[in-house]
């Protein structure tokens, strides 16, 4: 038989008993569109999650700190950093110092009236910055010697002393958070640190050292590079051993960092490198430690809710082949004279496998279809219903956390599996269909 | 498998064809041990009554069955050897079936069903088709070429029963009974119809009737009682068809 009459057999037998084909696709639909909508919010789940984490900081950043504390023999110099960035997946380090002292005083404005009591310094390796992934959310990245960096709120560590104590800072965590625990529209500080000429006062032992300096930028908040990137000032790290010599006159010292900060060329490549720095005898943190379990939980809500899915495409199947062996049990006559006229046996299962196999297509196919608008509606009620985020719900975006996200992939599966849910429960019938004799076109009704 | 030899021998050869059936603990012999051989161009009756044994012996002949003992020749090839698939294509090839109940399958047109055997052939649906549309307006059916079975009466669902069975051009057509089912002037006109068939093409009909007028039309006649052939002779009052 030519497969285009096999086609055609096919359908016009799928077509001959409507209201079952239909009650069977319907069947198949239902399980195809469970398996597609659980698994997309199981993937959007994992997708809401990977942003929250990114949000928090650079998920390819790994600190190395010095083992002891830094009291011990091993320190972190020179030489550890050469190491370490002929590692393989390694692409940019920077060393971190931060500047100790007993306290650290910024002032700004005219008649120093603008305080801020703490903060910390830190050195770093300012020309590694942009290849670390250190983003800016104001200014530029320091070109010059005494140019110096600011976290993103530093402003926000500021106090105006012409007004009264107590109410003379304006408290950033004082309004609402959004879902990652961020504050939204913090009420605007009293300075801009950027625009004006800063003044730093240390206080060590040794006495008081005081001296201005420009910012030319402002890093933005990241908890994975370090709490300077917040609240605190970024120097080049040859600029914070001078003043390290001047505050406590270690002259000629060679310098031990606190930490090195790694960046890893992607998220993959964080936990061989980290085992590799580990290997070496250094501690480490990253945010693996947190990303790796959430991952592994999101994979397994995953499966849960796609078993929770396959089950109802598997009870599909028990319909599928229900209705194959009605039909057969309907058409045992008509398949004892195809045989008496010639058709091979082969034709008559490959007719019945086909049956079962289109129920489960057309069924994939239109499932696939209603999931996908399903998902897009899921998506258009929490993003809130209104034509511009038509667009995000079905593509997402860098800002839009989707709640359901059905990738290309999936819906390939969901159609092949539906194909194969219908070959395999058709199995058995066709076998049943193939053993019946041509004798059955002479037997008296 | 061999192009069957169709001319020096016998179309058909029953060798000591015996066939049982276990009904029960019992088993029953319903064709005890039968030997036959038909010539290529005979109208062969198979002539009992019900219980004889004759409708046994046509599945035999045809295929249908395997015999418990002996063997059945189709231009000698041993088809009560074969298997599933041999047998299919040696249908497709050699024989056609006309059926007491029509058998047209109740989701094709009339002109679909009688291309059927093509079809499982391979033919291609325009030239099977167009085949079909000639043999269904041979035997007077040029008005329902689209009709459904259910749409047609018994005498024009069998007249395209025998369009179908002649239209791949068989050796040996084998008709069950083909006019049961109808009334004494629609059998007339079906047996002129298969008659002059096979006539024309010098094929060769197994005919199994338990109606001697029937009989009539056979060139041969063979008798069978208590799945004994108790006759076997030329019909010396062959009933010719009316008309072409």
């Amino acid at each position: 038989m030519k497969q285009k009459d096999m086609l055609r057999i096919c359908l016009q037998n799928l077509m001959r008993r409507k209201s079952r084909t239909f009650l069977t696709v319907l069947g198949v639909l239902i399980g195809c569109c469970s398996i597609v909508i659980m698994v997309s919010l199981g993937i959007g789940m994992k997708e809401a999650q990977d942003k929250t984490l990114a949000q928090m900081g650079d998920l390819t950043i790994i600190t190395v700190n010095a083992p002891q504390g830094g009291r011990g023999k091993v320190k972190l110099d020179d030489s550890l950093l050469r190491q370490l960035k002929a590692l393989p997946g390694v692409e940019a380090l920077t060393p971190k110092l931060s500047l100790e002292a007993e306290s650290i005083r910024l002032i700004a404005g005219t008649g120093k009236r603008y305080l801020a009591d703490w903060t910390t310094v830190v050195g770093v390796d300012t020309a590694a910055l942009e290849q670390m992934g250190y983003q800016l959310t104001a200014g530029t990245l320091p070109k010059r010697d005494g140019e110096i960096l600011t976290g993103q709120y530093l402003a926000y560590s500021f106090k105006d002393t012409l007004r009264p104590e107590g109410r003379n800072m304006i408290d950033r965590w004082a309004g609402e958070f959004d879902d990652t625990g961020k504050p939204v529209d913090p009420p605007p500080p009293y300075l801009d640190p950027l625009k004006q000429p800063l003044t730093m006062e240390i206080e060590t032992q040794n006495g008081k050292v005081t001296l201005p300096f420009t910012p030319v930028g402002a890093v933005k908040e990241d908890y994975s590079k370090g709490s300077e990137t917040s609240e605190g000032l970024l120097l080049n790290m040859p600029d914070l051993l001078k003043l390290m010599e001047k505050t406590q006159g270690r002259k000629g010292k060679k310098p031990a960092y606190d930490s090195i900060i790694v960046k890893v060329k992607s998220i993959d490549q964080v936990e061989p490198v980290e085992r590799e720095i580990k290997s070496m005898g250094y501690p480490t943190e990253s945010m693996e430690s947190i990303r790796k379990p959430m991952e592994k939980e999101a994979r397994q809500k995953q499966m849960m809710l796609g078993g929770l899915g396959a089950i109802s495409l598997f009870v599909a199947a028990l319909g599928i082949t229900n209705t194959m062996i009605m039909s057969i049990s309907e058409r045992t006559r008509e398949i004892g004279i195809m045989k008496s006229l010639g058709c091979y046996v082969t034709d008559i299962r490959i007719m019945f496998l086909s049956e079962a196999g289109a129920i489960g297509l057309i069924g994939g196919l239109i499932g696939c279809v209603i999931s996908f608008i399903a998902s897009v509606t899921i998506n258009l009620i929490s993003l809130g219903p209104s034509l511009e985020n038509l667009l995000p719900a079905i593509v997402g975006g860098e800002s839009v956390t989707r709640v359901s996200v059905i990738p290309p992939w999936l819906l390939l599966f969901a159609i092949v599996f539906s194909i194969l849910i219908g070959l395999g429960s058709g199995y058995y019938p066709a076998n049943k269909a193939v053993r019946i004799p041509a004798l059955e076109a002479i037997k008296s009704e | 498998m061999n192009g069957p030899d169709l001319r020096s021998r016998p179309i058909i050869e029953v060798k000591n064809v015996r066939k049982e059936y276990p009904i029960g603990d019992e088993t029953v012999v319903a064709l005890k041990r039968i030997n036959l051989s038909v010539s290529r161009g005979e109208i062969c009756c198979i002539f009992g009554t019900s219980g004889s044994g004759k409708s046994t012996l046509l599945n035999q002949l045809a295929g249908m069955e395997k015999p418990t003992r002996g063997e059945v020749l189709i231009g000698g090839v041993p088809i009560s050897r074969l298997n599933e698939n041999q047998l299919a294509a040696f249908r497709q090839q050699h024989l056609g079936f006309v059926f007491q109940s029509y058998n047209l399958l109740p989701n094709l047109t009339a002109t679909e069903n009688v291309a059927l055997p093509l079809m499982f052939r391979g033919v291609p649906k325009a030239q099977r088709e167009a085949a079909a549309r000639k043999l269904l307006t041979r035997v007077g059916l040029a008005h329902r070429l689209d009709h459904f079975p259910r749409q047609m009466s018994g005498g024009q669902q069998q007249r395209a029963g025998i369009a179908r069975a002649f239209i791949a051009r068989p050796d040996v057509v084998f008709a069950d009974e083909p006019t049961g089912n109808l009334d004494s002037k629609t059998t007339v006109e079906i047996m002129d119809m298969i008659c002059t068939f096979a006539r024309d093409y010098h094929q060769t009909i197994i005919l199994v009737t338990h109606d001697p007028e029937m009989a009539a039309y056979a060139s041969r006649i063979v008798k069978l009682i208590d799945g004994e052939i108790v006759s076997n002779q030329v019909n010396p009052k062959e009933r010719l068809p009316h008309e072409a």
